[in-house]
C-alpha cells in the first residue's frame, strides 16, 4: 500500500433539505459526536454510499477525526463504502428464516441476477452488472412470524416463496 | 492506605490502585496486554484476571467472588470498619488460584489462534509480552486447526509499520492517539475477528490521514507484540544482542528519560523511560530518532588546525600547544569562553573555572542549538529550547541575564573579544550572516565540537568532543531537574570527553584541575553551586533530584 | 387451552391507532394523566417496585430495582428506550413501534416522570424505517397536542424524545453497546461497574428499559399494583411441576416461530409451559416437535422431554435456560439440530462486536468447528476422559467411568466454555455476549449430542429421528440439574 495521500477533488456537501435534517437533529446531543449515526445515515440518503469525500465532511461536522468516522462505518453493516445497487436486497438468513426456506428464495436471486452474495467488503461481487440490486445476506430482520422475508431498500417483504420474490423484482424500475 | 491480602502475602498500598500495580509492588506479575498505566482502560485483553473475595452472607464466611475480575479495573480502596474482610482486610484477592491460571491458559490459547508463528524473524521477539506471558502461563500447545486470518501488512506512517497479523487488538495504540497525542490518526476498521488497527483509507486501501504526529513512535513502544515496529529499527538488530543505559534526551530542554540501546558499533534505538514528573512513558519522535548523528561517519575524530585557510588534521599534543600558546599571550579583557547549552553541568562547571580562575575572564558566555517550535499535545510537551542544559549550563556558568553573552549578546560579545573558546556540541546549527561575521572577526578561535560543523570551519583549532552517548554527567532540565546521562560508546577516533579536553587545557594554562571522573566534579558543585547541594551522581540516580528552588 | 390476554396489544389491530385521536378514543395518554395528577414520582418507583415488574428486554432483572439505583442528585438524567430489537426469533417491539407507537410515548412519559429525566432518546434498530417513521410521526403529535415539550399539560414536568437510529448491529441491543453507539461510537459494550444507571449515557445516570417493559407501565400506573400481580399469580400456586418460586408478574408478550401452524405474537400471563403455547400457536407443523428455543437464539434448547418447562424469568433458570426476550423457536422431526447451531453460529460470529479477546476469536472458532462437523469432517479420533453423569449422592459430577468422545465435540464444547462457562455462570469476556455464543453451543450439543455424533461418524449430516437424536432425561445435564423449588405460597 503506498502512502500517497488521497486528494479528495470534489468535497462532499449536504444538500438544503438535508443540511436542514442535519440541523435540526446536532442539537438532540449534547456531544456532536452523538450525531453520528443519524449523520451518516443522512449522507448515504443522498449520495449511496460513504467515500472518503462525505467522511471527511462528517468528521469535520461532529469535530472528531476522520478515523473515528471510517470506524464507526465499518462497524455497522448498514454502510457502504462503496456505490451499492439502486435497490439493495436483503435476504434474512437467521434461524427461524432459514426454518422457513429463505435458502430457496437466497438462490433463486443469485440465479435470477447470475451474481453472489455481496460482502462487507466486496459489495461488487453482489451486484448486478446494470447497477440495480445489490445482494446481501442479512441477520434477523425481527419478522419471524411471517418468515422467509427480504428487505428492498426501506421495504420489508413476507411470506416469501421464490415465484413472489420474482414478481416484486419484476415490480421494480 | 488500604490494607490488603494478595495470595499469601499482607500487604499495604494507597487506595485506588489496581490489582496489576498492587501485585507490581510486591514482586509479583499479573500478566496484561491492553492495560498501560499511562492509558485508560478497556479491559479487552482479558489477561488479568483474578479471584477477589467477597463476604458470602449465607455461607457467614469470605469466599472466592464468582466471577473472576479484571486486575486493571479492580481498584483498592480502604473499607469501613464494619464492612472489612476476615475483620481487617480491605480487599482479598488472589491471583494464582487455579482458577486464575485456568482462565490464563485459556485467554492465551484463544490470544494465539490467529497469530503466526514468525517469532523467529519479529523485531519484538525477546522483549515480546505474548512470548513472556506465553512461557510463564500459557499451555504450550494449541488446538487451533482452522485457517488463520491473514490481514495484509500496513504502512501506517513515516517510521510505523503494522504487521496487522501479529496484532492482538489490546487498541493500546488507539488510544495513544485519541488521549495522549490527541491526533486520532489510528482506529478499528471492520468488526468482530475481522478487527484491524488502521488509519482512514479509503475503499482501495489510499490513505486520508498518516500517522504522523510528533509523538507517534510510541505506539511501537507500547504495542505488547511485534505488530507495530519501527522502520527505523526494523530488522537491525535482536533485542538481546544489544546493551542498555539509562540516559536523558538531548534533544530539547524537557529532558524526557530514556534507555539507549547500543552496540559496539554504534546506538541503535532510544526508547521512553517512566518519570512522573517529567515525560510521563513518552517522549516525542525528534527525540526518538534523532541519535543518528552519534553514529555518524562524518563525526571528528581527531583535532583539526587552520592553514593556509584549511582545516587539516593534526595531533592533541600539537593543537592543545597552539591553544596554550595563543591564551597565554592574551590579555585577559580579550578572552571569552563561550560554554554549551548540550554540554553536561560537569564540563560547563570546569569550563566556568577555566574562564574566571585561570584565564581571569568574566566575558562568559552560552552557545547552543536555535529554537525550534514548542508542541502542546493534551499529555505531552515538547519544548521550543531544543538544548537539553540551558538551565543548567547557566547555572553552572554563573551566567546572568545582564552581563551573560547569551542569546542576541552572544555575537556581540564574540565580536568584541580577540581570543575565543567556543564549545559546541550541537548535532546541527547553521549562522547567520551576524554570527559569521563575529566569528570572523576573532583573533583566535577554539570550536570544541562534534562534526566539522559552520562553526568549527570559521576556527583556528578544533577539538574533538563527544556526544550525549559517549559522557557521563548531568543534565538540568527546564523545569529543575538534574538528571543522569551515561556513557554508552565510546568517543569514535581521537574523540575526547569534553570536560577532559577542558581540564587538560586549564592544567596546561597553570590552573589546579584534577578530577577522575564526572562524578567528582558534580560533588564539587552540589558544595558550590546555589540550589544543587542533592546533585551529586549518586543522589540523582536513575530517577533525578529536584533543585532546591523549585520550578522557575 | 389457555387463552390471551391482551393488554399492550389489546388495540393493536385498530384501524389508524397509530394516530393520536384514534389512540385517545382507546383512552389513550388517560393513565399517564391520570398519574401525573394521583402520584408523586416517588411513589411511581415504590409501585413499579412492587409490581415486580422484570425487564422484557432478555435479562429478566427487575425495573424497580434497577430505577432505586440511580442517583437523584447528578443531573441530567438520560432514558434510553432499547428498540433494537435483534435477538433472532423476537419481534414484538416491531408491532408496537410500526402499529402503536403513542402507546410506546406513554410508557416512556411514566417513566421519564418518575425519574425526573427529561431527555429520552429511543434507540431503534435502522432495519426498523416503517418503525422509525410512525413513531417519529406520533412523537410530533405528542408535540402538538402538549404530550411532549415544557411543561406538559401544565404539571412542569418537561420531556424531549429524540428516535436515534441503529445500522445493522445486534451488539447494539447490549444496554451499554447501545449507549456507546447513540455516543457516535462503535457498540462495543462498556465494562460493568459502573453500570448505566449511575454512569451511562453521556456519562449520566441512565435507565435503558425495552419496548415492551415501557409499554407496561401505563396499565401498571393506570390499573395499580394488585390489579398488575395478580395476572402473575395465574400460574403461581396452581401447578405443582415445578412451581415459580416467585411471582412473575403481568403479561409477556411472547414471539413464536419456527414450525407451528400459527406464528406470531401471543399476549400471554407469565408462566405458562412450552407446551401450552405452542397449542395456542397452533400446534407444531409436522409431526412433533424435536426442539425448542425458549428466549431467543442466545437461549439453551429444550428437548421435547423438557416441554412442560414454564416460560416465565425464574422457572426458566431453574432449567438451566432463560427466556430472554421472549422469542420461542419451534423445530420439528425433519430439522437437523447441528445444521441449526450452524446457523446460529454463524449469526454471532458474524455479530460479535470483536472488543474482547474470548469472544473476539473463539466466536468464529466455534463456529468453524460446528461446520466442520456439517461438512462431515468433523475428526473422529476417539479419546477418553471422565464419564459425567449422575453420581454417587445423586448430585451432577465425574461418575468415576472412563468413556469415549469424539475429539471435535470436546473441543467444541471446551472453547465454548473457555468463552463462557455455562456450568458455573461466569464468563471471560466483557458482556454477556459471550455466554449467548457458549450456551446454545453446549446445550445444543450436550442435549443432542447422538446427532453430533452420526454427522462425524457418517461424514454427513444425519437427521435421526427425535427419540434417537436426544439424549434422555436422565443423561440430560440440565434435566438432571434443574432446581424443583417449594410450591409457592401465595
Amino acid at each position: 500500500m503506498s502512502n500517497e495521500l488521497i486528494q479528495i477533488e470534489t468535497p462532499f456537501q449536504f444538500s438544503d433539505e438535508n443540511q436542514q435534517e442535519f440541523d435540526r437533529l446536532i442539537q438532540w446531543y449534547p456531544v456532536k459526536e452523538a450525531a453520528m449515526l443519524p449523520t451518516l445515515h443522512l449522507a448515504q440518503k443522498q449520495v449511496g454510499y460513504i467515500s472518503p469525500a462525505v467522511m471527511e465532511h462528517v468528521a469535520a461536522l461532529l469535530e472528531v477525526s476522520v478515523m473515528k468516522v471510517k470506524d464507526v462505518v465499518t462497524f455497522y453493516p448498514m454502510f457502504f463504502e462503496e456505490p451499492v445497487g439502486k435497490y439493495v436486497i436483503r435476504v434474512c438468513y437467521t434461524l427461524p428464516c432459514a426454518l422457513r426456506d429463505c435458502k430457496l428464495v437466497l438462490e433463486h436471486i443469485k440465479q435470477k441476477f447470475e451474481i453472489d452474495v455481496a460482502s462487507e467488503t466486496d459489495l461488487a461481487k453482489g451486484t448486478t452488472s446494470d447497477g440495480k440490486f445489490t445482494l446481501l445476506k442479512s441477520e434477523c430482520l425481527a419478522s419471524c412470524d411471517v418468515a422467509p422475508v427480504v428487505m428492498i431498500n426501506d421495504d420489508l417483504y413476507k411470506n416469501l416463496t421464490p415465484q413472489k420474490m420474482d414478481e416484486i423484482l419484476d415490480s421494480l424500475e | 492506605m488500604a490494607f490488603i491480602k494478595l495470595n499469601d502475602l499482607e500487604v499495604e498500598v494507597e487506595d485506588g490502585t489496581n490489582i496489576i500495580e498492587a501485585a507490581r509492588q510486591n514482586g509479583i506479575e499479573v500478566p496484561h496486554y491492553c492495560y498501560h498505566p499511562g492509558l485508560t482502560r478497556p479491559a479487552n485483553c482479558r489477561m488479568c484476571l483474578v479471584e477477589p473475595h467477597v463476604f458470602f452472607p449465607p455461607a457467614g464466611q469470605v469466599v472466592p467472588d464468582r466471577q473472576l475480575a479484571t486486575g486493571c479495573t479492580t481498584t483498592v480502596r480502604t473499607a469501613p470498619p464494619d464492612r472489612k474482610l476476615d475483620g481487617k482486610y480491605d480487599f482479598i484477592v488472589r491471583t494464582d488460584s487455579p482458577r486464575v491460571k485456568q482462565a490464563r491458559e485459556d485467554i492465551l490459547e484463544f490470544l494465539l489462534v490467529h497469530h503466526p508463528l514468525d517469532c523467529p524473524v519479529c523485531d519484538q521477539a525477546g522483549e515480546c509480552d505474548l512470548q513472556d506471558f506465553s512461557f510463564n502461563h500459557g499451555s504450550g500447545k494449541s488446538r487451533y486447526i482452522e485457517v488463520k486470518n491473514v490481514p495484509p501488512k500496513k504502512d501506517l506512517g513515516p517510521d510505523v509499520l503494522l504487521y496487522s497479523t501479529r496484532c492482538i487488538v489490546c487498541t493500546r495504540c488507539i488510544r495513544f492517539c485519541d488521549e495522549v497525542s490527541g491526533t486520532g490518526e489510528l482506529g478499528l476498521i471492520h468488526r468482530g475477528s475481522h478487527d484491524e488497527i488502521d488509519i482512514p483509507r479509503d475503499h482501495n486501501g489510499s490513505p486520508l490521514r498518516l500517522l504522523d504526529n510528533k509523538l507517534a513512535g510510541n505506539v511501537v513502544d507500547i504495542c505488547p507484540v511485534g505488530a507495530l515496529t519501527s522502520k527505523d529499527f526494523l530488522f537491525k538488530s535482536r533485542p538481546w544482542f544489544m546493551k542498555q543505559v539509562n540516559s536523558v534526551c538531548p534533544g530539547c530542554s524537557v529532558g524526557c528519560n530514556i534507555t539507549v540501546d547500543y552496540k559496539e558499533d554504534g546506538l541503535y534505538r532510544i526508547q521512553p523511560r517512566f518519570h512522573e514528573d517529567i515525560n510521563q512513558h513518552w517522549m516525542c519522535d525528534d527525540g526518538r530518532l534523532g541519535y543518528h548523528y552519534v553514529n555518524s561517519e562524518d563525526r571528528l575524530k581527531i583535532p583539526m588546525k587552520q592553514v593556509d585557510g584549511e582545516l587539516v588534521p593534526t595531533s592533541w599534543a600539537d593543537a592543545l600547544n597552539i591553544i596554550t600558546e595563543k591564551f597565554s599571550e592574551a590579555d585577559p579583557g580579550s578572552i571569552a569562553v563561550i560554554g554549551s547549552a548540550q554540554g553536561t553541568n560537569e564540563e560547563n562547571y570546569l569550563l566556568g573555572k577555566l574562564a574566571r580562575e585561570v584565564l581571569k575572564t568574566e566575558s562568559i558566555g552560552l552557545f547552543g542549538r536555535e529554537p525550534g517550535e514548542e508542541h502542546k499535545f493534551p499529555q505531552f510537551t515538547i519544548d521550543a529550547d531544543k538544548n537539553p542544559n540551558t538551565r543548567g549550563a547557566r547555572d553552572m556558568l554563573r551566567l546572568d541575564d545582564e552581563t551573560a553573552l547569551a542569546g542576541d549578546a552572544l555575537w556581540g560579545g564574540i565580536a568584541n573579544a580577540k581570543v575565543v573558546y567556543l564549545v559546541s556540541g550541537a548535532p546541527e546549527r547553521s549562522l547567520d550572516d551576524t554570527a559569521k561575521k563575529a566569528l570572523e572577526s576573532t583573533d583566535f578561535l577554539v570550536v570544541q565540537d562534534i562534526f566539522e560543523s559552520d562553526v568549527a570551519q570559521l576556527a583556528d583549532v578544533v577539538l574533538p568532543g563527544v556526544t550525549f552517548a559517549e559522557k557521563d554527567g548531568s543534565f538540568t532540565n527546564a523545569k529543575g531537574w538534574v538528571q543522569r546521562i551515561h556513557h554508552a560508546v565510546d568517543p569514535p577516533g581521537e574523540a575526547r570527553t569534553d570536560w577532559e579536553i577542558i581540564q587538560q587545557l586549564a592544567k596546561r594554562l597553570g590552573g589546579e584541575m584534577d578530577y577522575h571522573f564526572a562524578g567528582e566534579i558534580a560533588m564539587e558543585i552540589a558544595e558550590n553551586v546555589p540550589d544543587y547541594q542533592d546533585a551529586t551522581h549518586q543522589k540523582i540516580g536513575d530517577g533525578g533530584v529536584k533543585l532546591a528552588g523549585g520550578d522557575g | 387451552m389457555v387463552q390471551e390476554r391482551r393488554i399492550l396489544y389489546e388495540h393493536l389491530d385498530v384501524p389508524d391507532i397509530n394516530t393520536f385521536d384514534v389512540f385517545r378514543q382507546y383512552d389513550g395518554y388517560k393513565h399517564f394523566e391520570k398519574t401525573i395528577q394521583e402520584y408523586q414520582p416517588e411513589e411511581i418507583c415504590d409501585m413499579v417496585m412492587k409490581s415486580g415488574l422484570k425487564g422484557r428486554g432478555g435479562a429478566g432483572f427487575s425495573t424497580g430495582l434497577k430505577w432505586s439505583f440511580v442517583p437523584r442528585d447528578i443531573e441530567p438524567r438520560y432514558l434510553c428506550c432499547n428498540a433494537d430489537e435483534s435477538e433472532p426469533g423476537t419481534f414484538s417491539n416491531r408491532y408496537v413501534l410500526e402499529r402503536n407507537p403513542h402507546l410506546l410515548i406513554e410508557g416512556i412519559l411514566i417513566c421519564c416522570y418518575a425519574m425526573g429525566i427529561s431527555t429520552a432518546y429511543v434507540y431503534i434498530r435502522g432495519e426498523f424505517t416503517l418503525g422509525k417513521r410512525m413513531l417519529d410521526a406520533a412523537i410530533e403529535e405528542a408535540y402538538q397536542h402538549g404530550y411532549l415539550g415544557k411543561n406538559i399539560l401544565g404539571s412542569g414536568f418537561d420531556l424531549d424524545i429524540y428516535t436515534h437510529p441503529g445500522a445493522g448491529a445486534y451488539i447494539c441491543g447490549e444496554e451499554t453497546g447501545l449507549i456507546e453507539s447513540l455516543e457516535g461510537k462503535r457498540g462495543q459494550p462498556r465494562v460493568k461497574p459502573p453500570f448505566p444507571a449511575v454512569e451511562g449515557l453521556f456519562h449520566k445516570p441512565t435507565v435503558v428499559q425495552n419496548v415492551e417493559t415501557l409499554c407496561n407501565l401505563p396499565f401498571l400506573m393506570g390499573n395499580g399494583v394488585e390489579w398488575y400481580t395478580d395476572i402473575g399469580r395465574t400460574y403461581a400456586d396452581t401447578r405443582a411441576n415445578p412451581p415459580t418460586p416467585d411471582p412473575n408478574t403481568g403479561t409477556k408478550l411472547y414471539c413464536i416461530s419456527g414450525d407451528v401452524n400459527k406464528p406470531g405474537v401471543y399476549e400471554l400471563d407469565l408462566g405458562l409451559s412450552a407446551e401450552e403455547l405452542i397449542e395456542v400457536a397452533g400446534g407444531v407443523k409436522g409431526e412433533r416437535v424435536k426442539a425448542v428455543i425458549p428466549g431467543g437464539s442466545s437461549a439453551p434448547i429444550l428437548t421435547h422431554y423438557e416441554l412442560e418447562c414454564r416460560l416465565d424469568f425464574t422457572s426458566l433458570t431453574l432449567w438451566k435456560s432463560m427466556l430472554g426476550s421472549g422469542g420461542i423457536i419451534v423445530m420439528n422431526e425433519t430439522r437437523n439440530i447441528v445444521d441449526c447451531l450452524l446457523n446460529i453460529m454463524k449469526f454471532y460470529a458474524h455479530e460479535s462486536c470483536g472488543q474482547c479477546t474470548p469472544c473476539r476469536w473463539g466466536t468464529p472458532w466455534v463456529r468453524d468447528i460446528v461446520q466442520r462437523i456439517a461438512d462431515g469432517e468433523g475428526r473422529q479420533t476417539t479419546i477418553q476422559r471422565p464419564k459425567f453423569g449422575v453420581a454417587e449422592g445423586g448430585r451432577w459430577g465425574d461418575t468415576g467411568e472412563m468413556e469415549e468422545v469424539y475429539e471435535d465435540l470436546d473441543l467444541l464444547e471446551s472453547v465454548a466454555n473457555n468463552i463462557a462457562n455455562v456450568d458455573t455462570m461466569t464468563w471471560n469476556t466483557i458482556c454477556v455476549f459471550g455466554i449467548a455464543v457458549s450456551w446454545p453451543a453446549v446445550s445444543y450439543l450436550r442435549k443432542f449430542r447422538p446427532e453430533f455424533e452420526a454427522a462425524i461418524r457418517e461424514g454427513k449430516l444425519v437427521t435421526l429421528s427425535v427419540e434417537e437424536a436426544t439424549v434422555p432425561p436422565e443423561e440430560n445435564y440440565a434435566y438432571q440439574q434443574r432446581i424443583v423449588p417449594q410450591l409457592f405460597e401465595a
